[in-house]
């Protein structure tokens, strides 16, 4: 057997083994294979019903500007050090290998879709969202997340071949600039055009959208072409604006492969980065700013507090010098924008407000944990500081408490003045999102004490999921029901119910999780393969 | 001083450190010596209260996790994980705060002096090589002037310089009564200044040997060998 075609059918056949030894995993796989069969057979049954209520021009401009986040990234990483389609084995065992160049970069090509795939593996889950507002079905979901594969999986290899063709180069790295901006000012200029022509920002998007520049933009353009195409049923256009991304892909490749066979020392530097990222995460660095290649200047100095408060000081003194706006960085920014954007498609109705809470929940489950607080977890200086523990860890968490309800004053205000929605509703929204948020932390605390951080981190957080569910449930009931029980103020009276649980279930949370920091390991990132 | 009284760590069914006895003395040098996956840094995390275990470990008679216990205590991890965007003189003035000590600028002036990082003052964590944030982790341990120090291969990564200093540091640690607990695969770093050492094999104590013990000729080398080649027998300590 062809040495690269046993390699492939090996390591498959050996990560469906290791589930075998790993019940944990295998479970996690169950659970998530099940969970997108529960909302394929979901979605059968809810189609017929599943009016949208948004043009599918609007889905679209989501694809489009999601894969757009992608060739700004791949261009980056291009101009940096290209992107990384080989693992340290690869380059320590097959690079010298009497193995041909060319079938090598086939290789790494064929296992970069498992990537492609694992980045686009969200979208599964957007169904539900796609069927409601768009009224299609799950078809249309794998229809997305075949053009976004297709689309992540030309940007790899654009990627590479930008590092290739720039590196050590200056003059280059500019023209490569000048193309990518080239590339996306046509329809950056139509779209101001229709700004100016119309004197507002929705239709000018729409005039955009529905215009063949965007259809034509490359990547970005052709994949989310090619998508909706395809889900309303222009199948000619579908597949001529896929082939446009297949072809393309398949031009570049043979363009690396047979302009420069030796590429080796081109992908060196992206595997050896990306395996640096791995180590530096395996030794406990979780930090992503210890990787970041920004250059920082360091202007003030010194930590404040004493005793356990100088692990708060420590966070503002990092988070400062991190970005300028401090504790609300570019995710900070990007919420807020996306939140008043996102009120900008839902004004008119009522209680909208409720769904961006809604949202904004859901994401702030997996947001918690790039707080600070939860990071000095992985880090021994916490546990061997000579302080009470409980101390400790309410110093280490301020910063995102603080972090938290400054971001939700803001969304929500800003939210709520776009919607024209009455004061006291995005009062409590503010207040059921900050709970929450102190909720999570509690929970995360929870999660740790009982499991004593002796599993796997994917499993650490399968658990956090579920006891966020279980947690929230009794909450979420006793808000429904008192709220239906009342006219009129049902909506208040439901919203006070579900802050206040969720503010005396934080405390037991925090109460149940007391000597988390002896009574658990010191968890450990593991990176796997 | 360091007192590890029937300790056992396991993960699932694994043991990874069976049964551990263990004492250090004030002014002692304990190294620990065995193969990879002896369970040497277990041990060493376990001591540190960085993980649970099943038996006892008492730090001068106070209980590991206690906060008199981590007043006394002073780790040098395998891995020195710094803050990325904190300076090195930043790190030290955390560990100050953190640990209400008073008067720290000049004993960490030396301690930054000791390992050349004094012109490093203004650099960040992040900007610093595996060598440095080893220099660095080492200051940051030994700024509170621990009673017991717990080094976890604190040699690794560091320059010719950086070794000499530091076998130097463990040197004089030893001398002002420090108890000092040191995994080590560089058996000749500390074939000068050792009391005992504890030779672990599959997460169990196989050899305590005092230099005492040592015949004539004999070096802690031959020691390891002859055990971790299966040719030893078990001594408790």
């Amino acid at each position: 057997m062809n040495s690269l075609v046993f390699l492939l059918v090996k390591s498959a056949k050996n990560t469906l083994l290791e589930l075998r030894r790993k019940p944990a995993k295998l479970a996690l796989w169950v659970l998530v294979i099940a969970g997108i069969g529960g909302i394929f057979l979901l979605s059968l049954f809810t189609r017929q019903s599943a009016a949208g209520s948004l043009d599918l021009v609007w889905l679209k401009g989501i694809l489009f500007l999601l894969i757009l986040l992608f060739v700004v990234l791949a261009i980056q990483k291009g101009l940096a050090n290209g992107d990384a389609i080989f693992d340290m084995n690869d380059v320590n065992l097959l690079f010298v290998s009497p193995v041909s160049s060319r079938l090598i970069l086939m290789y790494g090509i064929v296992r970069m879709a498992k990537t492609a795939f694992l980045a686009g593996f969200f979208i599964l889950f957007q169904s539900n969202s796609l069927s409601t507002g768009f009224g299609v079905g799950f078809d249309a979901v794998l229809l997305v997340l075949l053009g976004f594969m297709l689309a992540v999986g030309v940007l790899q290899i654009l990627s590479l071949l930008i590092y290739s063709l720039t590196n050590g180069k200056p003059g280059r790295k500019l023209v490569v600039r000048i193309l990518a901006v080239a590339a996306f000012l046509p329809l950056l200029v139509y779209t101001g055009v229709q700004i100016a022509g119309t004197g507002a920002l929705l239709p000018a998007l729409e005039n955009t959208l529905r215009s063949p520049l965007t259809d034509w933009t490359p990547v970005a353009g052709w994949a989310s072409a090619g998508a909706v195409s395809l889900i309303s049923g222009d199948t000619g256009s579908g597949f001529l604006f896929f082939g446009l991304l297949v072809l393309s892909g398949a031009l570049l490749v043979l363009y690396i492969a047979l302009s420069n066979p030796d590429y080796y020392e081109d992908v060196l530097v992206a595997t050896e980065t990306a395996f640096e990222r791995k180590r530096v995460l395996a030794e406990g660095q979780i930090n992503p700013e210890a990787s970041s290649a920004k250059k920082v200047k360091v202007v003030k100095t010194g930590i404040g507090g004493l005793g356990p408060s100088a692990i708060f000081y420590k966070h503002l003194r990092e988070s400062f010098r991190a970005n300028r706006l401090g504790l609300w960085g570019v995710s900070s920014v990007i919420l807020v924008l996306g939140a008043a954007l996102f009120s900008l498609f839902q004004r008119g109705g009522d209680g909208r407000i409720l769904i961006l809470l809604q949202i904004l929940m859901w994401m702030q489950i997996f947001m918690i944990g790039t707080g600070r607080g939860l990071k000095e977890l992985y880090i021994h200086y916490l546990y061997l500081i000579p302080e009470s523990s409980f101390q400790k860890i309410v110093w280490s968490n301020l910063e995102i408490v603080f972090k938290v309800l400054v971001e939700s004053l803001v969304v929500f205000g800003i939210a709520g003045l776009i919607m024209e929605e009455p004061l006291w509703l995005v009062a409590e929204a503010i207040a059921v999102y900050t709970l929450f948020s102190f909720l999570l932390l509690g929970i995360n605390y929870l999660s740790l004490r009982w499991t004593g951080a002796d599993i796997s981190a994917g499993l650490l957080v399968f658990i956090y999921t579920i006891a966020v569910i279980v947690i929230m449930l009794p909450g979420l009931i006793a808000a429904t029901v008192l709220g239906s029980m009342v006219e009129g103020t049902g909506v208040l009276i439901g919203l006070g119910v579900l802050a206040l649980w969720e503010l005396l279930a934080a405390v037991g949370c925090f109460a149940l999780s007391k000597g988390v920091l002896h009574n658990s390991d010191m968890p450990v990132l593991r990176t796997g393969k | 001083m360091i007192d590890v009284r029937n300790m056992t760590k396991k993960y699932g069914k694994l043991a990874a450190n069976d049964n551990i006895n263990l004492s250090v003395g004030r002014g002692e040098l304990a190294v620990l010596l065995g193969p990879n996956g002896a369970g040497k840094s277990t041990l060493i995390k376990s001591v540190c209260g960085l993980l649970r275990f099943q038996g006892a470990i008492t730090i001068d008679g106070h209980e590991n996790h206690t906060v008199e216990a981590k007043r006394l205590l002073g780790y040098v991890p395998e891995f020195p994980v710094l803050y990325p965007m904190l300076t090195v003189a930043e790190h030290l003035e955390f560990i100050a705060k953190a640990y209400r000590l008073e008067a720290w600028e000049e004993k960490g002036e030396a301690l930054l002096r000791r390992f050349e990082l004094d012109d490093k003052k203004m650099k960040l964590g992040k900007e610093l090589s595996k060598g440095m944030q080893q220099k660095v982790s080492v200051c940051c341990a030994l700024l509170p002037q621990p009673k017991a120090v717990i080094m976890d291969e604190p040699l690794v990564g560091l320059d010719p310089h950086g070794i000499r200093e530091l076998k130097a540091v463990i040197a004089k640690l030893r001398d002002s009564g420090c108890a000092l607990l040191v995994s080590t695969h560089m058996i000749e770093s500390v074939e000068e200044d050792w009391d005992v050492t504890y030779i672990m094999v599959k997460g169990r104590i196989a050899r305590v040997c005092r230099r005492t013990d040592l015949a004539a000729g004999q070096s802690l080398e031959d020691v390891y060998f002859t055990i971790t080649e299966g040719k030893g027998q078990e001594d408790k300590p």
